[in-house]
């Protein structure tokens, strides 16, 4: 039975379709940790990323093509070399580092601009919630000014990689856009 | 049922044929940048990318940066396969495209999870992205893959630190341990399964990586790597014959640091010519040899004759690779030691025949060096029968060294001057044969008198029918230049005049110079005028630069019965030193600042007489038989510090390559020299010596000295390296002092200092002296001055508030000797020449030191700077005698100086006597008592 119907959802949602996802924000956010959090389910130790890393992972019958860009100043300008084809953007910030809230909005909507990303849904995590003194899930959707955001799905999860928290919850919001929007 | 079936081919042409360039990039681009991944086709795709970069294509660096970001989306794909090919394309892009470092995050998750199979190219990949900033991210990992027990991982990682050296040598020197390690531990392969048992079980290569690179950690510790060679060599240590070759290097690496460990290692080195691996033998034999040509009274007897005949035992193997190799070792010592390899003619004489054309043609060329005044002619007359069926390479090769014969036995110049003649006119070939041919008579020409009027006869017919421009103007341009001081000049005119009649533009234009030369023949007006007649008749030529050239040498023929300006210009006496004219035109040209009003300035460029520019090529020929036969073994070790560059593009160069750059650098002096304001005054330099060391080159700081000459004034030149790293020194100077204050009749004039040598800098200090004319010897006690400063690792530049500290360090002294006034000069007959000259001085010494005789005539040739004739530069071995000719000029007023010095070696040391005799009485006497 439970064949059957895995089978029969299979081919509804094309199994051969892989989705991709790429995870952007500045560096130190937490965007690694995220990655090998939804892959292998740990918490991993990082190094900065020069360059990406790239694994590839089931989530709810959906085979899930994750890209984890390095976020250095100097690596952020080859982010568009990959964004073609993507289903969809998961941007992490550092809900503690309230310095550079600015510059992250800028790079966020710099992004969005992109033709090639018009498509996309956008699943923001403010992440490190363990944190003492991190900024709440609304305090950072208006540093990134969100609420400007038009013609486009999003959404806005309070996370914490170390932990745990908030990761699925954001995933499955952003599964659940993408079956309905693009599927 | 019908069946028709139809199966798609899968794109591979069968004939292997590449679709062009841009089907290749539009397919890679659109492939790899589908999802899911088909890495079955990435890898086709992959594959014909290499194909076409190998075949020499390549990408402008647009497209190839983004061929590189499609191919690294290929790092989702999982397939191990597909990741090799990824990491061949990565390797091969990285060259041409931008931005490879983006590679770095998935290449170093290779290295930490990825497969056995995937970990080595995974590493080797990191050479190629990482930089100066990133490089320390991967210490960790590469780090525990040297010490994996899988080799081939061991040996990436160990080439992929060898390779980033010099891109992060801190970071790779933290690995000396980990390496030594990796040489101890004989790692194998895991054997997968029953059908590779029959594979071997290892190579053990990752011992010479290994090696390789704790070489380079340890290269500045002597004791370190003596303590190597003799952890390695003992016992069984080491297994990789590749291993073994590099530890016969670092031998020779270190007796050429010191060269008494010689006999420390005389055990070592005569086992391994009896090594199993004949690449070891090899080796080992051309570190003995080689050294041999410099030190050969370190070597002893023994070693050099089992050293030979392990090559004389190599020249008969079945493996053609080592026939040759041990030719070419051996045909290196023929070209200074020739009768200590005698013993291995049997053997090169029947090489004559081999069926590989490269080993027959080495060795009769070998035979050509080892061979005596005797049997010149025999040997001739066997090249002869089999000359025309080798290539124009060979050819080549054989002329040369016909070539060197001739200036090695003059006296046999009519064998060899009949074969070359022979050769010239009845074989095909091109240009750079006939030209090398033509090269080696010209030299005949030259350098043996007795032989000069036939050769040109010779080559006289050779232009009647010559199809190379080049050449023909080379010869015409000779038959000018010396067919006027010859019995028979009118035989040359006709020749050249043929060709006026006969050739292009460019080979009248070259005729009409060459003729004009005949027309200020003395003693045959007859023949004079006739060319002045011939002139005339050319001044009406259809072509204007012909045209031009025969008005204006009529003008100067006019003009030069009055004036002798008028004959210098036709027949010059001088040639300028043409790189020195270069530099200054070319600085002329982009100086130019007045619409060149004023005048380009000649008289800073050095001249040269036509016996100089001959004495000076003849020493060049003398020092390239030299220095050719050095090994790259001794330049291995000074040579790859270099920065940026790979080290393995420094290990290799050419000997000539670094006569040239010798001569560079004498030049570059000279003109340093001479842009300094305050030397302006001096007037024209005189003479400058040749680069003398006066610390050992493994001193803190390294300094050598160069001597100037200028007519009432001498400048010392001290050139100074800092080779500390975290020191810089201020306010560099040398202070001079003559050993004897008391008589000196020199007085110090200034000096100028270095303001500031950073580390791994070379900058020069000069000190100037008042000098009487004429003569002066003295001898100089020296002592560097200086300030050290420490220096702020962050900004490389001294820490403000650090004073630092004053200091001084002794160099060795510096001679001011009756050699620094004398230049080179060539003659062809020196017996006659000697006695002809007046002033007969004579002078005896005995040389207490431990030196061989070479040493003797090496320092004698330095010490005089004269030019050493009839090839007496060398020591012929196993005789305790010799006798130099020495030549020169004196550079204050080119009157002619010769030499006689006879050598005689004793138990008790050796004696000298020096017969000196030249037009100037006291430079003789001088040069006669101050030779050591
Ligand atoms: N306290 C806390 N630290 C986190 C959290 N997520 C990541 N980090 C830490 O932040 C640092 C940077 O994380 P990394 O994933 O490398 O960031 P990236 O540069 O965005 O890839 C690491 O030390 C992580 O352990 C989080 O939710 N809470
Ligand atoms: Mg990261």
């Amino acid at each position: 039975m439970g064949n059957f119907f895995s089978s029969m959802f299979d081919r509804l949602w094309g199994v051969n379709k892989e989705l991709r996802i790429l995870i952007l924000g500045l560096d130190g956010a937490g965007k690694t940790t995220i990655l090998y959090r939804l892959q292998i389910g740990e918490v991993v130790t990082t190094k900065p990323t020069i360059g990406f890393n790239v694994e590839t992972l089931t989530y709810k019958n959906l085979k899930l093509n994750v890209w984890d860009l390095g976020g250095q100043t100097s690596i952020r300008p080859y982010w568009r070399c990959y964004y073609a084809d993507t289903a969809a953007v998961i941007f992490v910030v550092d809900s503690t580092d309230k310095d550079r809230m600015g510059t992250a909005s800028k790079e966020l909507h710099l992004m969005l601009q992109e033709e090639e990303l018009q498509d996309a849904a956008l699943l923001v995590f403010a992440n490190k919630q363990d944190q003492p003194g991190a900024l709440s899930a609304s305090e950072v959707s208006k540093e990134l000014n969100l609420v400007e955001l038009k013609d486009r799905s999003w959404s806005i999860v309070a996370s914490s990689a170390i932990k745990g928290e908030g990761i699925s919850e954001g995933l499955d919001w952003l599964i659940d856009v993408i079956k309905d929007e693009q599927l | 049922m019908s069946a028709q079936t139809y199966k798609k081919k899968y794109e591979i042409s069968p004939s292997g044929d590449l679709p062009d360039k841009m089907t290749i990039y539009q397919d890679c681009m659109n492939t790899f940048n589908e999802s899911p991944v088909n890495a079955k086709r990435c890898r086709l795709l992959i594959s014909r990318l290499l194909r076409l970069l190998a075949n020499g294509d390549t990408f402008p660096q647009n497209e190839a940066t983004a061929l590189f970001f499609s191919i690294s989306k290929l790092f989702q794909h999982q397939s191990d396969s597909l990741r090799q090919s990824v990491y061949l394309a990565i390797k091969e892009l990285s060259g041409i495209s931008e931005d490879v470092l983006m590679a770095t995050s998935s290449i170093m998750k290779d290295v930490q999870n990825g497969s056995d199979l995937i970990k080595p190219n995974a590493l080797r990949s990191l050479t190629y992205v990482l930089d100066e900033s990133t490089a320390f991210s991967a210490e960790r990992l590469l780090k525990s893959a040297v010490v994996s027990k899988n080799p081939s991982i061991s040996s990436a990682a160990l080439c992929t630190s060898y390779n980033l050296l010099p891109i992060s040598d801190v970071t790779i020197k933290r690995f000396a341990n980990e390496t030594q390690e990796a040489i101890v531990d004989l790692k194998q392969f895991v054997l997968l399964d029953e059908a590779s048992e029959f594979y071997p079980t290892s190579t053990f290569t990752t011992q010479y990586h290994a090696l390789g690179l704790i070489y380079q950690l340890k290269r500045n510790d002597k004791m370190a790597l003596l303590k190597l060679v003799n952890q390695f060599s003992s016992g069984n240590a080491l297994k990789n014959q590749f291993a073994m070759v590099q530890l016969v290097k670092i031998v020779d690496d270190l007796i050429h640091r010191d060269t008494q460990l010689i006999s420390n290692f005389e055990t070592l080195l005569t086992s391994w010519l009896d090594s199993k691996y004949e690449s070891v033998q090899l080796e080992t034999a051309k570190l003995i040899t080689s050294f041999a040509t410099h030190h050969s009274h370190l070597v002893g007897n023994r070693l050099f004759s089992n050293a030979v005949s392990t090559l004389q035992t190599m020249l008969s193997t079945p493996r053609v690779t080592s026939r040759f190799a041990a030719l070419r070792v051996l045909n290196r010592i023929s070209m200074v030691s020739p009768e200590k390899i005698v013993v291995c003619n049997p053997e090169l004489e029947s090489l004559i025949n081999d069926s590989n054309r490269n080993v027959s043609t080495y060795a009769i060329t070998t035979l050509l060096k080892t061979g005596t005044a005797k049997n010149i002619s025999s040997l001739i007359s066997t090249i002869t029968k089999f000359f025309h069926e080798v290539s124009d390479d060979f050819k080549i090769i054989i002329i040369d060294a016909v070539r060197t014969l001739s200036l090695n036995f003059p006296q046999e110049w009519k064998p060899i001057l009949d074969f070359l003649t022979d050769v010239l006119k009845n074989s095909e070939g091109g240009f750079n044969y006939k030209n090398s041919i033509v090269e080696a008579i010209i030299e005949i020409v030259s350098f043996i008198p007795q032989a000069k009027e036939l050769a040109m006869e010779q080559l006289c017919d050779f232009i009647e029918d010559c199809e190379f421009n080049e050449i023909l103007v080379r010869v015409l341009h000779l038959l000018g230049k010396e067919g006027p001081h010859t019995s028979t000049p009118s035989l040359y005119v006709r020749h050249i005049y043929n060709r006026v009649v006969l050739e292009n533009s460019i080979i009248r234009s070259a005729a009409v110079v060459a003729l004009s030369k005949f027309a200020l023949i003395k003693n045959n007006t007859p023949l004079a005028e006739s060319v002045v007649g011939l002139l005339k008749r050319i001044s009406d030529d259809e072509d204007d630069e012909v045209r031009d050239r025969a008005t204006i040498s009529l003008k100067f023929i006019d003009s030069a019965k009055k004036n002798p300006v008028g004959e210098e210009l036709l027949h010059s006496k001088y040639t300028y030193d043409l790189s020195s004219l270069e530099k200054k035109l070319t600085s002329y040209m982009s100086s130019n600042s007045d619409a060149f009003k004023t005048p380009f300035d000649v008289t800073s460029i050095p001249k040269y007489t036509e016996d100089e520019v001959k004495a000076m090529e003849l020493k060049k020929k003398q020092q390239s038989f030299n220095s050719s036969t050095e090994e790259l073994g001794t330049k291995f070790t000074d040579e790859a510090e270099e920065t940026g560059k790979r080290l393995d593009s420094a290990t290799y160069h050419g000997a000539n390559l670094d006569e040239h750059s010798k001569d560079l650098q004498s030049t570059k002096y000279i003109d340093e020299l001479l842009s300094i304001e305050q030397f302006k005054e001096f007037g024209s330099l005189i003479n400058s010596s040749k680069t003398f060391p006066l610390t050992e080159t493994e001193a803190e700081f390294v300094v050598n000295g160069v001597k100037h000459l200028f007519k009432e004034h001498v400048v010392l030149q001290f050139n100074i390296t800092n080779t500390l790293t975290d020191v810089a020194l201020d306010n560099v100077a040398v202070v001079c002092s003559s050993e004897d204050q008391e008589s000196s009749e020199l007085k110090e004039l200034f000096t100028i200092p270095v303001d500031r040598l950073l580390p791994s800098e070379e900058s020069a200090c000069y000190v100037a002296f008042k000098k009487p004319e004429g003569v002066v010897m003295e001898s100089f006690l020296n002592n560097l001055t200086f300030t050290t400063r420490e220096l702020n690792p962050d900004t490389k530049l001294p820490f403000d508030d650090d004073e630092g500290f004053q200091d001084e360090y002794e160099i060795d002294p510096l001679v001011l000797n009756a050699g620094d006034y004398i230049k080179s000069s060539f003659v062809g007959d020196f017996s006659a020449s000697f006695d002809e000259l007046p002033n007969e001085n004579v002078a005896v010494y005995n040389v207490q030191e431990s030196m061989s005789l070479q040493e003797v005539i090496d320092k004698l040739i330095v010490n005089t700077s004269c030019l050493a004739l009839e090839n007496t530069q060398y020591a012929q071995n196993e005789t305790n005698q010799h006798t130099l000719k020495l030549f020169g000029k004196s550079a204050l007023n080119g009157t002619k100086i010769a030499l006689i010095v006879k050598i005689v070696k004793s138990k008790k040391g050796i004696a000298l006597k020096a017969q000196g005799r030249g037009e100037d009485a006291t430079l003789s006497s001088d040069l006669v008592n101050g030779l050591m």
